[in-house]
């Protein structure tokens, strides 16, 4: 079969902080240095710019001022400064707040943002430049000569249950281009299949993950002040497991309530979501959401493991940038300005390689040397060895945290980690089981007002596909339906924010698994955490996904 | 006036039509109401209109109305509208309409208001109200163009029993001018999937199941309920996602959106995508061994008891009548 194929200078796959960045900034180095224009594509699978799009979220504004100097005259979004900071350690009953804000945690001077509307609006910007931004449109695979990156190859349209060519049936198009920039988000599908293909990670760390859970609430008034940021940690969660929440209030009472567990717990019977609920039964979050409306829900994975774990980034016709090359940094909690920053400088590199006319792997390393000199590598070097720090409790991890912020990064050797689906230990380690058992650990009292079962919470994410279609979630299932009961007690179906995965259990026959595919949020948990790697999660039809609104 | 369209096949009346005539009489104020009839034949059509309390039932015949094109629609209704000025077109958000209402609104250049669920007001202050992101918002709006507002309502948001009846509307024909030249579709008979079709939002009585009737084998317990009450049977999504009943049983946010004037719910839990498809029904009847099920909280007769027990003793009562 032959497809239509597409030619352009620079494809950017992925419309987030990184890719849209990149985008204006090859439009602004054209304008700035002339010449013959570059054609520029940029890719995006959500229907809309901003649609598969969600952060807590706390902006640090300093890329945002090297990008776009007059922001704040476009109309960029920025809802509210942050007024003040608190961090409070959790009991089950109660708060302590902690008298010093961390310094990592203090946001002076950054503001709170829905990152799904300043998508839209970066997306604006770039479509005002004229750059083509194709939505609906999803990466398939990579298209390589085996050498180079040759280019892209969009999803196919129109596919029925069983494979089968539907009425409506479109062939995903091939998109070649000069330079190909992955921005396709975190543990991306694309990206994933370039570090195999390429060894990107062959002399790094593994990567180390989290999911973050988020809800948007209407509450009634003056509970607390706009601009206020509130991080947690402790409870829910114990010493052997990371994370916290984070309450963020918005102008017009609005509230961003999230949760984030590190993907590395060792409970097999431990429930992200459940924790979730469990959070806002403390009388810290139920005093904020009592009488409230929710009004939005989703949840994203996190890349948290730090300089380290981030895999080589540039081969011939590739670049790498945002979360798919895993920017954050896991301690000021902030990776939006990293993203927006490493997509700027692929930019700039891609420019350059292409008006040289030469972008082979050496020519396109200058990426790499841009990354060391740039702010990204002043913030995120000192504290690469974080995430690893707390692979060993909450206490070390703490200690450690301090010990780096005193010695400005400098540590005698670097912490190694381990990925953290091979750290869920097996039921019968953790527990002493040999049968296999579902419910979770940390069962929360679902009550429907303030706490909800997944079914109910992923309503609120909008979520929709094409229902006609086959499962974007492949998983070799002969592991469930024989090891992964007594070993893990099938943890996808705790695991999963949305309950896509559910075991039907028919009496004389093996245990089944139900892939509720048009419920999934595209977070990538599932294809982190699962401790036997049988997941593969590959973009749905283009165009299918959540729709987080205000998120 | 406010000229209402209802929907008629093979000259059998639409259910829906008499849902947006009652939506026509709550908003007309001052106005009056014409109500009309396309097809090639539609004499039968219109004397069932003439039931309701409007001031006029208009019929529109023409030979290239006998099957449904929507070029030939809208350059009847365009044709209609030009010769009576209403200021509002109002209509049910069938699929018929929504295949050529957009059609109609483009070429008079003039608003077009899809699947309201309420109106507030009227006249020409109505105001009308319709969801957003699968109603998770809803939005009020208001027609500005000049020249009439085309309005649709949601199927099950204004009750067809609702309608006043009891006037004595004239009826009479209307002029439809079409250029049968300028028809590009060419209709071919219409057909039924090779599994039994079925339109359940024309169903007024749905007895539908859920999870609670554990196998495809007790199916029959519900189906002999549903025929003693005359009524469709219809199921949540595991039913369809298991191949016990086909997917266009299924009610709910990937299925049907249904507002018969019973639903009866067995076995269902109510999670919320299911509710979204079923809870304009007038009466909502449950039955479920789970005492906290959602689906009781929508419900006006609740049963927390076994269905396995319930609905042959319903079933049972029924056919003696």
């Amino acid at each position: 079969m032959t497809r239509e194929t597409l030619e352009v200078d620079v494809l950017i796959v992925g419309g987030g902080p990184a890719g849209l960045s990149a985008a204006l900034r090859l439009s602004q180095l054209q304008k700035q240095q002339g010449g013959e224009p570059l054609a520029i594509a940029v890719l995006e699978k959500a229907r809309e710019a901003g649609a598969h799009i969600l952060s807590g979220a706390v902006l640090d504004p300093s890329t945002l001022r090297d990008l776009i100097p007059d922001f704040q005259a476009k109309g960029a979004p920025l809802l509210s400064p942050v007024q003040r900071d608190n961090v409070y350690m959790l009991t089950e009953r109660s708060k302590l707040r902690l008298p010093i804000v961390p310094p990592p945690l203090k946001n002076h001077g950054n503001y709170l943002i829905s990152l799904s509307q300043f998508v839209q609006w970066l997306a604006q910007q770039v479509e005002a430049e004229g750059i083509d931004f194709f939505s609906g449109f999803a990466g398939q695979d990579v298209l390589t000569d085996g050498i180079r990156v040759i280019g892209v190859r969009t999803g196919d349209r129109g596919v029925g249950k069983q494979g089968e060519h539907k009425p409506t049936y479109e062939a995903g198009v091939d998109i070649h281009a000069k330079v190909t920039i992955f921005c396709d988000g975190v543990r991306g599908n694309l990206t994933k299949r370039l570090i195999q293909e390429f060894q990107l990670s062959k002399d790094r760390e593994p990567e180390q993950y989290a999911v973050g859970l988020k809800e948007l609430w209407d509450i009634p008034g003056g509970r607390i002040e706009p601009g206020t940021v509130v991080h947690t940690l402790g409870y829910p969660l114990r010493h052997e497991e990371f994370g916290g929440a984070f309450i963020y209030a918005l102008p017009e009472n609005r509230l961003a309530l999230g949760f984030v567990t590190g993907l590395d717990y060792a409970d097999p019977l431990f429930d992200p979501h459940m924790a979730f609920n469990r959070l806002k039964k403390h009388p810290l979050v139920a005093s904020l959401i009592e009488g409230g409306t929710l009004v939005r829900y989703g949840a994203k994975a996190l890349p948290e493991g730090g300089w380290n774990t981030i895999p080589k980034l540039h081969m011939a016709g590739g670049l790498i940038a945002g979360d798919a090359g895993g920017f954050m940094n896991s301690m000021r909690l902030k990776g939006i300005h990293l993203a927006m920053r490493s997509g700027m400088l692929a930019a700039e590199t891609a420019f350059d390689a292409i008006r040289a006319g030469d972008t082979s792997e050496a020519a396109l390393k200058t990426y790499q040397d841009k990354i060391d000199a740039s702010p990204i590598r002043t913030e995120l070097y000192p504290v690469r060895n974080v995430h690893q720090a707390f692979g060993y409790g909450l206490f070390a991890g703490l200690m450690f945290s301090g010990m780096t912020l005193l010695a400005g990064g400098r540590w005698i050797g670097d912490l190694r980690g381990r990925p953290g689906y091979q750290r869920m230990k097996t039921l019968a380690w953790y527990y002493g089981l040999d049968v296999p058992v579902t419910r979770p650990s940390n069962v929360a009292t679902i009550d429907r007002l303030t706490t909800f079962d997944k079914l109910t919470n992923v309503h609120y994410s909008g979520t929709a596909h094409e229902e006609d279609q086959p499962s974007h979630l492949i998983v070799q299932t002969e592991v469930c339906s024989s090891r992964c009961g007594p070993e893990y007690g099938h943890p996808c179906t705790r695991f999963c924010p949305a309950n896509v995965y559910e075991i039907i259990r028919e009496t004389g026959q093996p245990p089944r698994l139900q892939i509720n595919a048009s419920n999934c949020v595209h977070c990538k948990t599932c294809d982190i955490m699962d401790p036997y790697q049988v997941i593969t999660w590959v973009p749905p039809e283009g165009g299918g996904g959540p729709q987080y609104n205000g998120m | 006036m406010i000229l209402v369209v209802a929907e008629q096949r093979e000259e059998a009346l639409n259910r829906a039509s008499w849902e947006a005539i009652a939506a026509a009489q709550q908003m007309a104020g001052a106005w009056p109401i014409a109500v009309l009839a396309l097809g090639a034949s539609v004499g039968d059509v219109a004397t069932q209109l003439a039931q309701a309390d409007v001031a006029e039932v208009l019929t529109g015949e023409h030979a290239a109305l006998r099957h449904y094109t929507p070029d030939a629609f809208t350059m009847a209704l365009k044709g209609v509208i030009d010769q009576k000025k209403p200021a509002v077109v109002l209509m049910a958000h069938t699929y018929q309409a929504r295949d050529f209402a957009p059609m109609l609104a483009a070429r008079l250049r003039v608003s077009l208001i899809t699947d309201v669920i309420g109106i507030s007001g009227d006249g020409a202050s109505a105001t009308f109200t319709r969801p957003m992101f699968q109603g998770k918002l809803t939005a009020t709006v208001r027609a500005t163009s000049s020249g009439p507002a085309i309005v649709t309502v949601q199927i099950g948001a204004f009750r067809a029993d609702a309608v006043r009846r009891g006037g004595s509307p004239s009826v009479s024909p209307v002029e439809i001018t079409i250029d049968t030249a300028a028809i590009r579709q060419q209709p071919e008979a219409p057909f039924q999937e090779a599994k039994q079709a079925v339109d359940l939002s024309q169903a007024e009585r749905i007895v539908a199941v859920g999870r609670g009737i554990k196998s495809q084998d007790n199916l029959p317990l519900a189906q002999n309920l549903a025929k003693a009450m005359g009524a469709e049977i219809a199921a949540s999504r595991p039913i369809c996602d298991s191949g016990w009943l086909p997917m266009e049983r299924q009610v709910g946010s990937s299925g049907q959106t249904v507002a018969p004037r019973l639903y009866v719910a067995l076995g269902i839990s109510g999670a919320i995508q299911h509710l979204v498809g079923m809870k304009g029904s007038r009466t909502i009847v449950a039955i479920n061994k789970d005492a906290d099920a959602p689906i009781f909280e929508v419900a006006d007769y609740g049963i927390v008891g076994d269905l396995f027990e319930i609905v042959p003793a319903l079933t049972a009562e029924l056919e003696k009548k």
